[in-house]
């Protein structure tokens, strides 16, 4: 039947409704609107109306509010620069890689450090005997940065550089480095991370606590405003936030309030917001959510604009939001690790499209240890063909005027606004992060999206939905980590035994003197202990003495993983047993959830925590950064059941046969041991060999983790 | 206990368990083994230590229990969280809160969940308490959270029962469950640090006033502190009242007086229990409680008469 319609009028939003509900057989479009992790809903169709009252729909790029990019021709001028994150062991090993980046396409060099190295710990240090070497390059004093920059100009390569805990002795280590290869500082132009107040929510990498860290973050941006005109001095992260699985809101939120944070430091410290600003970096975390991830970089943009306006600027540059981006590393899967390529493309597109400055695309084995050479030419290819051979690049803001995306945007905008107002009563994110609970709003987050996940809510190809049978081998890079720490300690056995230590010993008394006082800067004295060969441990502990080393608070949410699993059968089959159990041993399973060595990223350790309480058993956690021995003495005192070991920085060859030795020393054979997290498949063996009962790789339901371990205590103990 | 008695961990460790369980065979196991433990214990210095979640007593007992190896003594701590939900099990983190004072080779520290039978282990902490001091432990401190019944079961197993507040102007004061004040030996007003000093000393001069209205013994009245943790002075300050007290008391006999009690109230607690648990195990009488339970709910029955019926199948078995 013809419609009856007025064909002159344009079709409207009621005439596709109607459409919509015939072509759905009479159920409503109302039921096409879904809810975003962010709580936002998401409609089917946006039309004209949904952008009608929005204030900044026709902004221009490199113009205030920043919306559509930073600068007037964005990528049709200069694509973004690839920047691929790599540390590898030994500095001579990571040298030698960079060389071949660069002259491979690569245009920037970006440092991961081992996790001794961010925690300020010596190689021969022995609370990091597990770590050195491992997930980054092991640093212990400027011989070794020398090697780690060899060949490279430091004044023409810009270099980025992960770093928070330890920024002071390796910031100052990479200026003296330079300028023995003869390149004054005020030439060196990178970034270092220097982004302290998202360590205590999330990741863990801190030495010092709260208020001197921030302290160390003012003298910094002090000194480098100075002396450094071209080096960012902070790279303000939500990646980590992403990564330990908050939504993006909260990533935009949080990351924007520690921004603002900063600013207030550095005022405090006595600059002026034109001093400093310009040089502030911000770096997100690209998630598969495509649409919210374009959203949130633009929405960033304005959000910071407005926030440095309330600080009266006359610099234009200082209210621009300048981003590096790394695409998911939680969106990556052990299964099928091929996807990873997909994934990362798509990811990579969702940055470029949010216009990034930079950006990192994960190799497809990050999601199990360390890339090898092959996985990290794709990842970089991945970039390159993405600028040179699609049209990409020649469009500026190419989703400005989408009804679909400038609608987002500001919604994504508003969600972030309420998150940071509540900060801000809190009295801004230094004093917000003494109460917890930031951390604890992500933790939440987290817990509920491994639910979605478990459940199958949200689907992740090859791990909850069509699971290939066939199992790819992925090659693996192998560290062999005493080694590296044996070559290190050699060094530092040299270095000591020939520099002046009179001479040292009195700058790292003036050091912790600078730190006691408050008087003088800390970084310019880091830079002289670093000429004269001090460590990075010394220089760590001068001023260790002062500020003492932070200790997190653990707080656990309950409740929140169980939830999304009411009236779920396997759930209540798991709870059921669990009730068996209780009648033959007389108490629930009793699991210790650890974490071992350096590795600081505890959100798995917590979502495993808290949903194995919500399951039905008693759960005990370990303190962050334990050695073997203490887990072992915790596991006995607490009388486990279980030790189930989290390990992501694949420390896990020496610190779990270790763990398995002292529980037998101590007359604990039965305590069944487990481990969860990054573990390469080539490794099982070895660990089963050793004694580990079973290991469960990224992409476990934690329902079927429960159930598998259930069964091996309950063999246990009736054996 | 030859081996708890050396000083063996995870001997220690594994007889809390048996403690702990639900199970018939373990009750009768740990019945011998209290038995053994009794000639062996009372010599340790008992201290309850409660305050909400937040106030600081984790990092308190940190400091407090670092001090007093330094000092040269055991420690014990338990810790009894009762603050878990009905349905799952418990969380138990005070070790990450005790991180320092867990690596000491002379402490022992013990978080335990509340999922067991009858009142929840709060009840067997008294027994585990014996036990420490068997195995040679000469301070125990038994953290509890103020919430539920365990603080005032506790502090009926305790020589020293010390309670936490936060700074605050006042609502604190009414917060407080009431009771709580006759039970404290001693008050400490925590976090005073930085910008709470002021209000510190606000709810300290509240608390003491409050504190002159109740009945005080002779040579006692409760003192209030306040108390930084990150200042080990205010920390040994504390400790110094808690001696103070103990040696009063134990001059005094106060102290075997008190002890003496305590066991009255345990036997109590133990013939409730025993008899509980003989009712529970009689199918007979299992059924017929049942059955006056819908009588009672009904309104067919009085909850007397229910009781009293019972008593008498009881009596008839």
């Amino acid at each position: 039947m013809e419609s009856p319609k007025d064909k002159s009028k344009p079709p409207s939003l009621d005439d596709w409704k109607e459409l919509a509900k015939v072509q759905m057989k009479g159920r409503s479009v109302d039921e096409l609107v879904t809810e975003s992790g962010e709580g936002i809903l998401v409609k089917p169709l946006y039309t004209q109306s949904d952008v009608e009252d929005l204030s900044f729909r026709d902004s221009m790029p490199g113009l205030p509010p920043y919306i559509r990019g930073t600068q007037a021709t964005m990528y049709a001028g200069r694509p973004w620069t690839i920047r691929q994150y790599a540390g590898f062991s030994t500095a001579e090993a990571s040298n030698a890689f960079y060389k071949k980046t660069l002259s491979g396409g690569g245009q920037g060099v970006s440092v991961a450090f081992d996790l001794a190295t961010h925690r300020g710990y010596d190689s021969d240090h022995p609370r990091v005997s597990g770590d050195v070497g491992k997930a980054g390059v092991a640093i212990d004093s400027v011989e070794d940065m020398k090697i780690l920059f060899d060949e490279i100009p430091l004044d023409k390569i810009s270099v980025s550089m992960t770093m928070n805990g330890a920024v002071l002795p390796v910031l100052a280590g990479y200026i003296v480095a330079a300028e023995e290869q003869g390149v004054p500082q005020e030439n060196l132009s990178g970034t270092i991370q220097n982004d302290i107040l998202k360590e205590f929510m999330v990741r863990n990498t801190y030495i010092y606590p709260p208020e001197p860290s921030m302290r160390i973050i003012g003298d910094i941006i002090t000194y480098c405003s100075r002396e450094m005109p071209r080096f960012n001095t902070i790279s303000i992260s939500g990646y980590h936030m992403q990564e330990a699985g908050a939504d993006s809101a909260l990533e935009l939120a949080y990351t924007l309030a520690d921004g603002k944070e900063y600013i207030r430091t550095a005022l405090k410290a006595g600059l002026s917001i034109d001093d400093f600003a310009p040089r502030l970096s911000f770096f997100w975390g690209i998630g598969m959510n495509f649409y919210m991830e374009i959203a949130k970089m633009r929405a960033a943009r304005m959000l910071w604009n407005n926030i440095v306006e309330e600080f009266q600027p006359n610099n234009p540059k200082s209210a621009i939001l300048r981003t590096h981006c790394q695409t998911s590393g939680w969106s990556l899967s052990e299964q099928d690790p091929y996807n990873n390529v997909v994934r990362t493309t798509i990811e990579a597109m969702a940055a470029v499209f949010g216009g990034t400055q930079s950006l990192h695309t994960n190799a497809l084995d990050e999601a199990i240890a360390l890339p090898s050479e092959f996985a990290a030419r794709i990842a970089r290819n991945t970039q390159l063909i993405i600028q040179e051979e699609t049209a990409i690049t020649e469009v500026v803001d190419p989703w400005g005027g989408s009804y679909m995306m400038e609608s987002l945007t500001q919604q994504i905008a508003n969600k972030a606004l309420e998150l940071m107002e509540e900060i801000e009563s809190a009295g801004g994110m230094a004093k917000a992060i003494e109460t917890g609970l930031p951390k604890l709003r992500i933790e939440e987050a987290a817990a509920k999206k491994q639910a979605r996940i478990d459940r199958g809510d949200e689907v992740i190809v090859g791990v909850n939905k069509y699971i290939s049978t066939e199992e790819d081998e992925v090659e693996v890079l192998e560290i062999d980590n005493e080694q590296v720490r044996e070559s290190q300690i050699n060094r530092l056995k040299e270095i000591k035994a020939t520099r002046n230590q009179k001479a040292l010993d009195d700058v790292l008394n003036k050091l912790t003197a600078c730190a006691e006082s408050g008087e003088g800067n800390l970084l310019e004295l880091t830079i002289e202990a670093m000429r004269l060969r001090a460590t990075i441990g010394e220089v760590s502990d001068a001023m260790e003495n002062v500020f003492g080393r932070y200790r997190a608070q653990t707080q656990t949410v309950t409740g929140v993983y169980g939830e999304a699993y009411q009236g779920d059968q396997d759930w209540m089959e798991i709870k059921k047993i669990i009730e068996g159990f209780i009648d033959r041993e007389g108490r629930r399973p009793r699991i210790l959830v650890c974490k071992m060595g350096q590795d600081g990223h505890d959100r798995g350790a917590k979502v495993v925590a808290t949903a194995f309480a919500d399951v039905g058993f008693d759960v005990d956690l370990s303190p962050m950064f334990s050695t073997p021995e203490e887990v072992a003495r915790q596991a006995i005192e607490n009388d486990v059941h279980i030790v189930g070991v989290s390990s992501l920085a694949g420390s896990h060859k020496s610190l779990v046969p270790e763990l398995i030795k002292e529980l037998k020393s101590l007359d604990a054979e039965e305590v069944v041991v487990i481990v969860g997290g990054v573990i390469p498949k080539q490794d099982y063996q070895q660990l089963l060999d050793y004694g580990v009962k079973c290991i469960f790789g990224p992409g476990t339901p934690i329902p079927k983790a429960a159930a598998e371990v259930l069964e091996i205590v309950t063999g246990v103990n009736s054996s | 206990m030859t081996s708890i008695r050396s000083g063996n961990k995870r001997t220690l460790a594994k007889a809390i368990t048996l403690l702990e369980s639900s199970l018939d065979e373990h009750k009768e196991q740990s019945r011998v083994l209290v038995d053994e433990a009794l000639v062996h214990s009372g010599k340790s210095l008992r201290v309850g230590i409660t305050g909400v979640p937040g106030v600081g007593k984790s990092t308190f007992i940190e400091c407090l229990g670092l001090y007093l190896i330094n000092s040269g003594f055991k420690v014990a701590v338990l810790a009894v969280d009762p603050s878990s939900p009905v349905t799952g099990g418990s969380i138990l983190g005070d070790k990450t809160r005790m991180e320092m004072l867990s690596r000491e080779e002379n402490a022992f520290i013990r978080p335990s969940p509340t999922s067991g039978s009858l009142g929840g282990v709060a009840q067997k902490t008294r027994e585990t308490i014996l036990l420490c001091e068997a195995a040679g432990y000469d301070v125990v401190l038994i953290e509890t959270v103020g919430v539920g019944q365990s603080e005032y079961l506790v502090s009926k197993m305790v020589d020293f029962f010390l309670v936490m507040i936060l700074p605050g102007a006042g609502d604190e004061l009414q917060g407080l469950k009431k009771g709580i004040l006759e039970l404290a030996d001693g008050m400490v007003v925590n976090k005073c640090d930085g910008d709470t000093v002021q209000s510190a000393g606000v709810s300290k001069q509240q608390l003491v006033s409050a504190l002159s209205l109740l009945n005080q013994s002779e040579y006692w009245s409760t003192p209030v502190l306040t108390c930084s943790s990150f200042n080990e002075k205010d920390v040994i300050q504390v400790w110094a009242m808690i001696g103070e007290y103990f040696d009063l008391v134990k001059a005094s006999g106060d102290l075997r007086k008190r002890r003496n009690k305590q066991n009255i109230n345990w036997m109590n607690a133990l013939i409730e229990e025993a008899l509980i648990g003989r009712l529970n195990s009689n199918s007979k009488i299992k059924s017929l409680l049942l059955e006056l339970e819908t009588s009672v709910k009904k309104l067919e029955i009085t909850p007397y008469a229910a009781a009293t019926q019972v008593v008498q199948a009881l009596d008839e078995l």
